[in-house]
């Protein structure tokens, strides 16, 4: 148990995040910011003021992680709900 | 064919059974040190485990994102969504 910043379980470092800007990584080779209003077991969540990123790899699937990413598309949203099957990693920025 | 003596090199007996260090005890003992999280789509996170649940979902602090062996992110604090884990892996002696 990490007493020293109240975590009992991975769920409560996202508790923690509720109402701070947080990073998503999402499947899919996307990424978003938003402000956290919500989350459930599933990892579903509600964001608002989002930014969406999403990497445009060059060609062949090979090596899409970090290499051949030609390009990046970004779009915004007021109001967000995300599918928690989704997601791979929530970090809060404002900690890093 | 008789029975022939084993060749020089031949390898050692297979270590007993682990009866008492299940995963659980693994995971037990690893929350607090540095490990290597490695996801199924290839991608290595380290970092100090803070905590972790039987859904495999992972708290790590100090987090870099590793992949094909260059850093290529960090964050403070990172969770992981259980279900892209492929496996954790102690990074020091426990």
């Amino acid at each position: 148990m990490d007493a020293s910043a109240g975590i009992q379980e991975p769920f409560d470092l996202i508790r923690l995040s509720l109402s701070e800007r947080v990073f998503v990584k999402l499947r899919g080779d996307r990424e978003l910011t938003g402000i956290l209003h919500a989350y459930d077991g599933h990892m579903n969540l509600i964001l608002s003021d989002v930014e969406e990123t999403i990497m445009l790899v060059d060609g062949a699937e090979g090596a899409p992680h970090g290499q051949g990413v030609v390009n990046v598309a970004k779009r915004k949203m007021e109001m967000l709900f995300v599918r928690g099957d989704g997601v791979i990693l929530v970090s809060p920025p404002s900690r890093t | 064919m008789g029975d022939s003596p084993p060749p020089p090199e031949a390898t050692p007996p297979p270590p007993p059974p682990i009866t008492s260090g299940s995963p659980t005890d693994f995971l037990k003992n690893v929350v607090g040190k540095r490990v290597v999280v490695r996801l199924t789509s290839g991608v290595d996170y380290r970092g100090v485990l803070s905590c972790l649940d039987g859904y495999m979902n992972i708290a790590l602090e100090q987090t870099e994102e590793h992949v094909n062996g260059t850093v290529t992110n960090r964050y403070g604090d990172a969770f992981i969504r259980g279900n892209n884990v492929l496996y954790i892996s102690a990074a020091e002696p426990l």
